[in-house]
């Protein structure tokens, strides 16, 4: 173990559905300020899995630590508070508010943060031209494309006053070359400047060899191997999971 | 032998039951209340009529119930002023509680419906606030009535816009069976008797809170009178609207029945109750019989204002089937029915009431005196209330 | 019977009425759209409005200062929502309900009975009215008591107001967010679970407002409320649930074709026009005037 202390850590964590485990004694540790990949084929639990950290769900059995201290039966606005900020799959932008209220409903959250309208809008703006949304800023959410909407609901996350850990669930799923590359900008300068922790679920292999030094892979509900994409990609039984079919 | 043993025991059990008094002697016997306690009903009458009711029990109850020593007991149920309403509540007092005689009756509609099913059940009703025609009219068995008929009604307040000489005269009424009964009963009387009056005659339904349409065209109409046939709520709000639109007081108008001496009408009409014109059944001026007496007696104490109709009525009616079970001799409600149309009995008002079998909507009813009161100031006492016409005289 | 003049007053009197109608529809939608439910009890909240307004000018204020005692009226009535909220409706959330609109339709009627009921036994069936010493005014050719036209001028701001709130303040963009979608608001950090407490307890408010605003125009008896419910659902269908100018165009709309149809058609129908404009616009636009067609993810 290097000498920094994880950030984010999932210990033992399992989830039944029915006669189903979806997660099987997970363990997972990641450290401040590292961008982690999860990968693993369809079903292997990898939703669940955000949904446990996050509040969404309660974990059957194990524990959720962020900096220390157990999420486990915490609520999701509360987890959200304390800086643990997740995106969906299936994006849930707020179709009626315009693109800059969208961004503003997650600075509010935190009633102390309200005395700070001005800063917040500030922030908004920045994330909007990063992101190249700038000019739709007044637009109502639901007249963007779907890949812009990816773009807002990543941007949303950024807004949290008090982010230090974002779980990415499948961000670049069925989006198009340029607003992928802004994305990636995005997440690499909130890395740099912030110092943000990410944990991105993913099926994206060119990205994530990009992204993040450290790849886990789920199969079956259970974390079968961490490490460099490359090495994870040449164990058999990876191959095998992914039907065959090589990962690279 | 066992045989004749089982007779031998068999026969002491019958001639035990022939000897002992029987058990039942003192159950006590059910008077059934079908009241409207909830809306689109008329809750405050039928309040009104039970607190009547209750104070019956009381009177007989006090001098040691009916058929030497069974008390009376009330199985009182909400009507909701719904002909549906009123039949379940019929078939639930007398199915579940096996009431002898079923009273309390407000909305004629309720009367009606309950009167279909009673027909075939055959547990007598006694209309005691329904004022439809039908209720009588149609000469079943079980339907008796103690209140005020719609064509006495009618012809009274036709002789008194005689009197009063009104042509044109404008009736808002609500579309229930009390409602258009009267609208069609007064169309009906103008014709045959050839009056010279020009009858606007328009309907709302009775759930409606706001009848400023129906009063938009009351004004254009440019009536001498303003015939108010609401009940409950709906009466309140077309003195208040008719005032706001400045109809009255320009346009009197006359109320169809004796709301306005509801302990809380000055609270509710402060500045449009004044020059009222509205019928009613009773005036403190009447005498009253030896139990109307100890009932006003009654009432003032226990509620600390003076009763009005409706209690007196609901009153009268249980006063009348318990008479009825006490003629009878019995609680079957066969021979109650036998005992009301051939008995005499006391009501809250002096005479005595009986129930023959007259022609038309006349059957089986009692009708009490018609009055049109007219308040004479804002917030005046109706016991004061100047006696603008008395049916009969 | 048509006159130019009667044909004005029936129209100016219809707008009137259906203001009114729209501030009391407009705490069903509110609620609707954050809370997911139907609130049935909702005339209930109108009458307690009403017994609060009654009470206070009767007891207290008196009814020159109607307008301080339909604040105070509607602050009860917000309060008791607020109060009821976590007790009834909250366990739709959080007590592992399934079938959340059974639920809610079952927790709601049953609070309408013992309202009614409470209402009823404590204060008996008897109308009651404030009193208002407001004079009438003339609206061109049609006479209107100073009360409903007082009714009519707060309902308006009333409105006015809450689409401010909505629309500029920091709780309105969490109240539309949450409106848009639960989750996401939860992952923005709002705390879906205290906003619905508040919204259920604005949105019996603005019913209780309502109740306050016409104590002394329709009067204060336990069951005033069921104009409200009535009313207060064609609207949401016509003019589309969830939407804030949906309820005003909807409730104006019947206002008139309720006054207007018992005017000139047959006054005994007045209820129907309504019920006809509601059919109307289900088939021609199944979600309301103003509705969405498909909730937008």
């Amino acid at each position: 173990m290097s000498g920094i202390a994880p950030i984010l850590e999932a210990r033992r964590l399992s989830k039944r559905f029915g006669g189903f485990l979806a997660n099987d004694a997970i363990d997972l540790s990641v450290e401040a300020g590292e961008i982690r990949g999860i990968i693993g084929p369809n079903g292997a639990g990898k939703s669940t899995l955000v949904n446990l950290i996050t509040g969404v769900h309660q974990p059957s059995a194990g524990d959720v630590l962020l900096a220390g201290e157990s999420l486990v039966g915490r609520k999701p606005h509360e987890i959200a508070r304390k800086g643990l900020v997740r995106s969906f799959q299936v994006s849930r932008v707020f179709g009626n508010l315009s693109v800059i209220e969208n961004l503003l409903a997650s600075h509010l959250a935190d009633a102390r943060m309200r005395e700070t309208h001005g800063q917040g809008f500030a922030k908004a703006t920045r994330l909007l031209e990063l992101t190249g949304l700038i000019r739709l800023a007044d637009a109502p959410a639901k007249t963007l494309s779907g890949g812009q909407r990816v773009l807002l609901q990543a941007a949303a996350g950024f807004m949290m006053p008090s982010l230090t850990c974002y779980l990415l669930d499948e961000p670049f799923a069925g989006v198009n070359p340029v607003i992928k590359d802004q994305l990636i900008a995005l997440i690499e300068e909130e890395s740099r400047a912030r110092g943000v922790t990410f944990v991105i679920v993913s099926h994206e292999m060119a990205v994530m060899r990009r992204l993040c030094r450290k790849i886990t892979v789920l199969i079956e509900g259970r974390v079968v191997v961490e490490g460099s994409l490359d090495d994870v990609a040449a164990r058999a039984d990876v191959v095998a999971a992914y039907l065959g079919k090589s990962l690279v | 032998m066992k045989y004749t043993s089982r007779v031998a025991a068999f026969a002491m059990l019958l001639l035990a039951s022939l000897v002992t008094p029987p058990v039942q002697a003192q159950e006590p016997v059910t008077i059934g209340l079908v009241v409207p306690l909830s809306p689109p009903g008329d809750p405050t009458a039928g309040q009104l009529i039970r607190r009547g009711a209750e104070l019956a029990l009381d009177y007989y109850n006090g001098k040691g119930g009916v058929l030497g020593g069974r008390k009376l007991q009330l199985s009182v149920q909400d009507s909701q002023g719904r002909p549906e309403g009123g039949v379940a509540a019929y078939r639930r007092v007398v199915g579940e509680d096996k009431a002898v005689a079923v009273t309390g009756f407000f909305h004629s509609s309720v009367n009606i419906a309950a009167n279909e099913v009673a027909k075939s059940i055959g547990v007598p009703t006694i209309g005691t606030q329904t004022s439809a025609a039908d209720i009588t009219a149609k000469h079943y068995e079980i339907a008796f009535r103690t209140h005020l008929i719609d064509p006495l009604r009618v012809a009274a307040w036709l002789e008194f816009m005689q009197k009063k000489g009104f042509k044109r005269v404008s009736m808002l009424a609500e579309t229930s069976d009390y409602g258009i009964g009267l609208v069609t009963e007064t169309d009906r009387q103008i014709k045959e008797k050839k009056l010279p009056i020009e009858l606007q005659s328009l309907t709302f339904d009775r759930t409606s809170t706001d009848l400023t349409p129906q009063l938009l065209q009351v004004k254009a109409f440019r009536p001498d009178l303003l015939v108010n046939v609401g009940v409950g709520a709906p009466m309140d709000l077309m003195i208040e609207q008719a005032a706001t639109l400045a109809i009255t007081p320009q346009v009197p108008m006359l109320v169809s029945y004796d709301a306005p001496i509801r302990p809380q009408f000055w609270q509710l009409h402060p500045n449009t109750g004044d020059k009222l014109y509205f019928i009613a059944y009773y005036s403190p001026k009447q005498t009253l019989s030896e139990i109307g007496t100890w009932f006003t007696k009654a009432y003032e104490e226990k509620y600390k204002e003076s009763p009005v109709y409706s209690s007196l009525n609901g009153f009268g009616d249980v006063a009348i089937i318990a008479q009825a079970v006490e003629q009878a001799k019995g609680a079957d409600p066969k021979a109650i029915i036998q005992t009301l149309e051939t008995g005499k009995f006391a009501f809250w008002s002096s005479g005595e009431v009986t129930f023959p079998k007259a022609d038309g909507v006349f059957w089986h009813n009692f009708s009490p005196p018609v009055l049109i009161l007219q308040f004479q100031k804002p917030g005046q006492d109706w016991k004061e209330a100047e006696v603008m016409f008395e049916s009969g005289k | 019977m048509f006159s130019f003049e009667l044909f004005t007053q029936a129209l100016l009197a219809g707008i009137v009425i259906g203001v009114i109608y729209a501030l009391m529809a407009l705490g069903i939608t509110f609620i609707y759209s954050i809370v997911k439910m139907i609130n049935w009890a909702m005339g209930e909240f109108y009458m307690l409005g009403s017994y609060a307004q009654y009470l206070i000018v009767a007891y207290w204020l008196g009814p020159d200062l109607w307008y301080i005692a339909a604040i105070l009226s509607a602050a009860t009535v917000f309060f008791a929502g607020w109060l009821i909220e976590p007790i009834l409706i909250k366990p739709m959330f959080t007590g592992g309900i399934e079938r959340r609109d059974d639920y809610a339709t079952v927790v709601t009627i049953a609070l309408l009975l013992l309202l009614r009921n409470l209402a009823t036994a404590i204060s008996g069936p008897y109308q009651r009215t404030p009193g208002t010493n407001l004079p009438g005014v003339m609206l061109g050719p049609l006479p209107e008591s100073g009360a409903r036209f007082a009714a009519f001028l707060a309902a308006l701001a009333a409105i006015a107001l809450f689409t401010l709130l909505l629309k500029r303040t920091w709780l309105g963009l969490a109240l539309r967010a949450t409106s848009q979608s639960r989750v996401g608001a939860q992952t923005s950090g709002v705390d879906v679970l205290s906003l619905d407490k508040l919204a259920f307890g604005i949105g019996v408010g603005l019913a209780g407002l309502a109740g306050a605003l016409l104590a002394p125009v329709f009067m204060v008896y336990p069951t005033n409320g069921v104009v409200t419910t009535t009313k207060g659902f064609e609207i949401i269908v016509i003019g589309g649930l969830g939407s804030v100018p949906g309820a005003l165009v909807a409730g104006v709309a019947l206002g008139i074709a309720e006054s207007l149809g018992a005017t000139f058609i047959a006054s005994a129908y007045q209820n129907a026009y309504g019920f006809v404009l509601l059919l109307l616009v289900l088939a021609l636009r199944p979600s309301g005037l103003f509705g969405e067609r498909l909730r937008q993810a």
